[in-house]
């Protein structure tokens, strides 16, 4: 509460007979330096902070690149069942940066999405999309089965059961030189198996989700 | 709490204060027994259990069951009672997140003066709650079982070989999956498919064959286990048809 | 100095009695450089007065066992600390393969290796279990209220970075179970609508486990959150000091002490 018995300083330098003032002026010493105080005490600690806090978020805004792969023949994959293939999604870092892809042929009675280059060999992440648990394909039951929290994928990948919010996972496949098959970046689906870059598990590509869940800066392209 | 009720909280504190004992070393004797007692704990509970360490990390593996430490046990369990996958994320973040801040705000809508634990039965009947939801999920997700196994005692009027194809049989349910979306007793999943722990009491033995050769969707057909591995498939009718 | 609470008498030091020999027997001897060393410090740094407000101010009547769990908590945290730093001599935060090998290392060829790493892994679950008895304890004798709310918030605080050192340091034996149990962890992050995806990059350090996720993890679980709790715990054990600890709810006043009274408005 301001004191009202004080008679108001003018704010002119001048005006309160200081040494020195200008006409017009209104910064004083003491102002001055508390000004010179907070701007570079500011400039010091964002001269520390800025950098470092940069050098810690640097991997989200850098764009990873991602190695296609030669995983074997077509003749390899048949048409009505998985076998598993193990591809390294990030390179460098031996056992750890390798994942496991259920791959088959493309078969028409059950493949209803947009036939092009990228789908004629299916492959399969083996990441819950839960949460990322290791899902495991069990032959007798035609299904992908997540053994943490309950999900379960049809023989298509999709949805039928438990909480995960997407179908699986996909990874691009090609077929070079005639028979060779190579595996590239993973990529997202949503129930129409529509593509989009790839998004972490729990993060849903359907209706509203897709704006909720934005496309990452640092997820390798095809 | 007003000024008068804040003003009378610190005199009678204030008076319990100077009635009582120096910190040191008073407190701090109870403290330090306190500190040995806790010390004793964790290094028998290091000689006794050890510090295991797994198998090594393997990002490739499609036949780990992942659990977590017990103390997010009742997470796990909240993650895996929420089905709908619409409310995956209200389960992962939003249940955390409200709990987090209705935690933070606590002495901020919590503003009676009153302190004693029986005089506040909403605060004291909430807390006890909690902690009885917490120790029971925590419960619950302690003895969820792998999808990939069945844990079930046979009947006790099975013998010989009636016994091995029972068992043979619970192997089968487990390699199939059938845990994923059906219950047998207290392991599986509750849903989307039916309960099969009584399954027997009302479905006799061919027509549950029958079922697994032509299931409606979204179940799927054992045909192909039956054509390729009638032993097989025939183990997991009999174990079927064994659950009254 | 009428604020601070008075020394017991025992510690104070009586007056030197004229005709008093000086000290002559070698434990009189070290007791007076004991008392002039400390003397020495004390007129450099003034703690005296600062150790007094803290070791002989008061708790309240029917202060009982309950009100050990702070301490407690304290104490499991210094043990954390402590075999924290000892594991940390032998542990690589490497991915392809050095983390778990030194892991291995400790528990299987270094001295006392498996008891160390088992206390600080046992040590873990202790530390989670009195934390919540302690916030349970704070909760049910309504302890958290005035004057004491500011106390609870930092409280919390403490809890959550206690649950994130215990994710934080699931990761690093890098075994099966620290894997999978991470990538749960990381996504259940990136469950949060619009930043939920970068936060998981951010601590993942790139879109996929990757060659320095292990390495982050290792300097949130070592450097950044124990100095966070540090900082908070130090701000925490001032404001008991300063608010005092709680009487049991139960307890009343009496009244009828008018000269209790009198000086506990003085």
């Amino acid at each position: 509460m301001p004191d009202e018995r004080k008679p108001k300083k003018s704010p002119y330098t001048a005006d309160r007979n200081m040494p020195g003032a200008f006409e017009g002026e209104t910064v004083t010493r003491r102002r001055f330096m508390t000004a010179t105080v907070h701007g570079a005490g500011a400039v010091a600690a964002s001269a520390f902070a800025l950098p470092a806090l940069a050098f810690a978020l640097g991997p989200v805004f850098t764009r990873q690149k991602f190695d296609w792969q030669l995983v074997g023949n077509v003749t390899d994959f048949p048409t009505d069942t998985y076998i598993p293939r193990v591809v390294a999604i990030v390179a460098g870092i031996g056992e750890a940066g390798k994942s496991t892809v259920y791959m088959r042929r493309r078969n028409p009675a059950f493949d209803k999405d947009k036939p092009d280059q990228y789908n004629r060999i299916i492959a399969i992440s083996t990441r819950c999309m839960h949460l990322g648990c290791p899902v495991r394909y069990v032959e007798a039951a035609e299904r992908f089965i997540c053994p943490c929290h309950g999900g379960v994928y049809d023989f298509t990948g999709q949805r039928t059961g438990g909480p995960p919010v997407r179908p699986l996972d996909r990874f691009y496949t090609e077929i070079r030189n005639g028979n060779e098959v190579w595996v590239g970046p993973r990529y997202s689906v949503n129930s129409e198996l529509h593509r989009f870059s790839p998004r972490d598990p729990g993060e849903d590509t359907d209706g509203i989700g897709q704006y909720l869940y934005p496309a990452r800066f640092s997820t390798p392209k095809k | 709490m007003n000024q008068a009720e804040k003003e009378q909280y610190l005199r009678e504190y204030n008076i319990l204060k100077s009635q009582g004992k120096p910190f040191f070393p008073y407190a701090v004797a109870k403290d330090s027994i306190m500190a040995v007692f806790v010390l004793v704990v964790i290094i028998v509970l290091s000689i006794i259990l050890g510090a295991e360490l797994g198998p090594k990390a393997d990002p490739t593996t499609t036949t780990y069951v992942p659990r977590p430490e017990w103390y997010f046990f009742f997470l796990f369990e909240v993650l895996r009672v929420v089905k709908p996958p619409a409310l995956t994320p209200f389960a992962t973040i939003g249940v955390p997140t409200i709990a987090m801040i209705l935690l933070f705000l606590l002495p901020f809508y919590d503003r009676s003066p009153e302190r004693r634990p029986e005089r506040r039965p909403i605060a004291t009947t909430a807390g006890i709650l909690t902690i009885a939801a917490m120790a029971y999920l925590t419960f619950l997700g302690a003895s969820a079982g792998s999808p990939n196994q069945v844990d079930l005692k046979a009947p006790k009027d099975l013998h010989g070989t009636a016994l091995a194809q029972f068992n043979a049989g619970k192997l089968v349910v487990g390699q199939s999956g059938c845990l994923a979306c059906h219950k047998i007793g207290e392991n599986g999943n509750d849903g989307p498919g039916p309960e099969l722990t009584h399954v027997a009491r009302d479905v006799p033995q061919n027509a549950i064959a029958q079922t697994l050769r032509n299931p409606t969707a979204p179940m799927p057909s054992f045909k192909r286990l039956a054509t390729q591995q009638p032993q097989k498939f025939k183990a997991l009718v009999f174990f079927l048809g064994q659950l009254k | 100095m009428r604020l601070l609470p008075p020394i017991p008498d025992r510690l104070k030091p009586a007056p030197k009695r004229p005709g008093t020999a000086a000290p002559q027997k070698p434990l009189e001897l070290v007791q007076e450089a004991g008392i002039s060393a400390v003397d020495w410090i004390d007129e450099r740094t003034s703690l005296s007065g600062g150790l007094r407000w803290l070791l002989f101010r008061k708790v309240p009547k029917g202060t009982n066992w309950f009100y050990t769990l702070g301490s407690a908590t304290l104490f499991a945290f210094l043990s954390q600390a402590v075999t924290g730093v000892f594991l940390a001599m032998y542990y690589r935060p490497d991915v392809a393969g050095g983390a778990y090998e030194s892991v291995r290392y400790i528990t299987n060829y270094a001295f006392l290796g498996e008891f160390v790493r088992g206390m600080h892994k046992w040590g873990s679950s202790v530390m989670v279990i009195l934390v919540f008895l302690h916030m349970a304890r704070t909760f049910f004798f309504g302890a958290y209220k005035y004057p004491r709310e500011l106390n609870w918030v930092i409280g919390v605080t403490l809890l959550i970075l206690t649950m994130v050192m215990s994710f934080t340091g699931y990761l690093l034996p890098f075994d099966q179970r620290a894997y999978w149990a991470t990538i749960v962890g990381v996504n259940i992050n990136g469950t949060g609508p619009l930043i939920g995806p970068y936060l998981s990059d951010f601590l993942r350090a790139g879109p996929e486990f990757g060659a320095t996720t292990l390495s982050r993890f290792y300097a949130i679980h070592m450097l950044l959150v124990p100095g966070l709790i540090a900082a908070l715990v130090g701000a925490h054990l001032y404001l008991v000091a300063k608010l005092g600890t709680t009487a049991p709810p139960w307890l009343k006043a009496e009244h009828k002490e008018p000269e209790l009274e009198a000086k506990a408005k003085a």
